[in-house]
């Protein structure tokens, strides 16, 4: 028997091949398919439809899907193995934007639109069939400017200090200029038109894509005084689109926090919640957003890029080989590894995992040291944690820990007050939400935490249809708060460094 | 002395009420403060800049020693002030123009103060000028300089400019640290020395004073 399985996407026209047995959760993700309760089968967000082949129902499927479903084809992903050659469709999208859209006045538009959230890490782009609010195709990449510098602030010392300001607004229009044509390649129809392009980023990308200076960015006190949404033709990026659309950027809120978690906020409904809530981006740039009902405040955090694994010793992205997720099992550890082969390093989400464990073995203290002066622990040979690995997650769990104390203190608020708190992003949406507490980077009740998915990228469709007044307006309600400029913020971010006891 | 040990303990394990405890007994009992920093404090704190430099200590072990040493040094000032002590010697220490970032000035500035130096800490977002009129008002001879962004880094250069147009390059040492800084940039800026890390910050600050 051959030892790997063949799987072929629709609408996005991909094939690939993984090792049979592989969990789909543990490939799908890189192709859209998201996983808001975290895979444990509780709720639909993971949704597949088989087309051929065959997956399993287990009980879980059983309960949450309705017999005309399953007889449908329809399967929770998160619940099922590559066991044969698979045809599947991904069609959660669509029912994620026409749920999540419900209280917007939204229209249907002819035509198309395209959709894409710039990442510092990755970008990610659909196209949308703007009638029905279908998802046609998708398509992620790296972002090409990371190799001039991981995290936001190297990018714009590379901008500035380097003089490669062009050198990164040309990779990237490049990139998802190329995406936008794989897009059209995979989902347009002759005669189809593009009647609308909208893009979400921090305000970084946004400076980077819209060619502005990024000197004010540089240093203090960081702001910058193109706050606005720019819109550019094709003309003006040198790309040729059928129906020749607007290219929208989205407006920034301020600082660093861009219209990315602007288009969070829409997503996930918080400016219309009269109940606080809480809106935090796990990423390369943390940023937290605070909603009272009256208010809303915001901020961002440099929590670096530990979570995404880097700047671990052997750590890497979410993909093949990554120990993606760890347990304690008989007073050791037991390791997930993605895509069902060995493992040879560990991403952000195993990361937390490993260093939750190692706390209650007591192989690391609280404040952070491996027990007896190790340098090292195996989790699974051949990949390790290291003592400096600790400390950049001390550093990143410090900052985002930080950052949501100092900014609840803003409001006056507990965190046990917080009705909801959504996470953004891949990292988000993939981390143990125990394993997060136990580490103190999420210091709240169990189910108070939400994985809300690409909250950008949903921003982002919904501002297909929506009016752009309502998102600039939002960005002028959502206060912007310089944390390092609070007289707490050092004594604050040290303390949130060590690890609850 | 047992007693006294209790100092070095509670330094190191960052317990800043038994410092002061200790400190204000050891006083009582008409120690002589000097001592108290020779033979405590300043091994105590070596040992703390040791540990963190072989990863043993992290930045929250640092800066919770560094407290209790600042409560223990609180007590004792006053007296060697009266007694006409001269410190190691005179730091004037900043984060530069335009950048924020004081976690690492901070670490520095507790290593040096533990280490005997006087410091003067001018905080974050210093410019050339504040830099210049602290020189001058008191008679420092080191200056230790931070920076934590590329783009930042820059204004280390402008505030030595700014040093040797005012006259006074010859009178002071100028020390520099912080992420994107190498022993290179501080050979062509013209400062006398770099250092990677708090610990070596402070050996660097000896022999440049001793220099």
């Amino acid at each position: 028997m051959n030892d790997t399985v063949r799987i072929h996407l629709r609408p996005m026209g991909v094939t690939f091949e993984v090792a049979r047995h592989t969990p789909l959760q543990d490939v799908l993700f890189p192709y859209g398919v998201e996983f808001p309760c975290g895979g444990k089968g509780k709720c639909k967000g993971c949704r597949v439809r088989v087309i051929e082949g065959a997956l399993a129902v287990t009980p879980e499927q059983e309960r949450m899907l309705s017999a005309e479903e399953r007889d449908g084809g329809w399967r929770l992903s998160c619940q099922c193995r590559a066991d044969e050659d698979l045809v599947l469709e991904l069609a959660q999208w669509e029912a994620q934007i026409l749920a999540d859209t419900s209280s917007f006045t939204f229209a249907p538009r002819r035509g198309l639109g395209i959709a894409v959230d710039v990442g510092t890490t990755t970008l990610v782009a659909q196209l949308l069939d703007l009638e029905q609010a279908d998802v046609l195709a998708v398509r992620t990449a790296l972002n090409p400017q990371a190799r001039f510098g991981a995290d936001i602030m190297s990018r714009v010392g590379y901008a500035v200090a380097e003089h490669g300001q062009d050198k990164l607004v040309d990779v990237v229009r490049r990139q998802i200029e190329r995406m936008i044509a794989e897009l059209l390649e995979a989902g347009h129809r002759p005669g189809q038109e593009i009647v609308d392009v909208v893009l979400v980023g921090n305000t970084v990308m946004h400076h980077l894509f819209c060619n502005l200076s990024l000197e004010p960015l540089s240093h203090y006190p960081f702001a910058t005084e193109h706050l606005a949404g720019v819109t550019l033709s094709g003309a003006d990026l040198g790309w040729e689109i059928p129906g020749n659309p607007p290219v929208r950027f989205l407006p920034n809120i301020g600082g660093f926090v861009g219209s990315d978690i602007l288009a969070g906020v829409v997503a996930t409904h918080l400016h219309k919640d009269s109940r606080p809530n809480a809106l935090i981006d796990l990423g390369t740039n943390g940023e937290i957003v605070i909603g009272t009902g009256d208010r809303m405040l915001c901020a961002s955090t440099a929590a670096g890029p530990a979570f995404e694994g880097a700047r671990i010793y052997m750590g890497m992205r979410a993909s093949t080989g990554a120990i993606s997720a760890v347990r304690i099992d008989a007073g050791g550890f037991s390791c997930h590894v993605l895509g069902n082969v060995p493992p040879r390093g560990i991403c952000g989400s195993g990361l937390v995992d490993a260093v939750a464990c190692a706390l209650d073995l007591q192989l690391i203290l609280p404040g952070g040291r491996m027990q007896g002066g190790e340098k090292s622990l195996t989790l699974a040979d051949p990949v390790k944690i290291s003592q400096t690995d600790v400390r950049e997650l001390q550093l990143a769990k410090g900052a985002i820990a930080a950052g949501v104390r100092l900014l609840l203190g803003q409001c006056n608020l507990d965190a046990a007050a917080l009705a909801r708190v959504h996470l953004a992003g891949a990292f988000g949406n993939y981390i143990e939400t125990a394993s997060a507490r136990r580490i103190g980077l999420l210091q709240f009740r169990a189910d108070q935490i939400h994985p809300a998915g690409n909250t950008a990228l949903l921003g982002a469709k919904i501002a297909l249809f929506a009016d752009p007044e309502i998102f600039a307006t939002l960005a002028r309600k959502i206060t912007h708060v310089s944390l390092s400029e609070l007289p707490d913020f050092q004594d604050t971010y040290v303390e949130e460094m060590l690890f609850p006891a | 002395m047992e007693d006294l040990k209790k100092l070095y303990d509670a330094i190191l394990t960052g317990n800043f009420k038994i410092a002061r405890e200790t400190t204000q007994q050891a006083l009582a009992a008409g120690i002589d403060p000097q001592a108290l920093v020779q033979q405590q404090m300043i091994p105590a704190m070596d040992e703390v800049g040791r540990r963190y430099e072989a990863n043993e200590y992290f930045v929250p072990e640092l800066l919770i020693s560094a407290r209790a040493m600042k409560a223990s040094l609180e007590l004792i000032r006053p007296l060697l002030a009266a007694k006409g002590a001269e410190p190691a010697g005179r730091v004037v220490i900043g984060t530069v123009k335009g950048d924020l970032h004081d976690i690492g000035k901070n670490l520095v500035a507790a290593m040096l103060e533990g280490a005997g130096f006087e410091v003067i800490d001018l905080g974050v977002d210093v410019s050339p000028e504040k830099f210049i009129a602290a020189l001058n008002e008191r008679h420092a001879t080191l200056v230790a300089m931070s920076a934590l962004l590329t783009t930042t880094m820059n204004s280390m250069k402008t505030t030595v400019e700014a040093i040797k147009a005012a006259g006074v390059r010859q009178k002071v040492k100028i020390m520099i640290g912080g992420a994107p800084v190498t022993q290179k940039y501080a050979d062509e800026i013209g400062a006398d020395g770099y250092s990677n890390n708090a610990n070596a910050a402070v050996a660097l600050a000896r022999k440049l004073v001793a220099a």
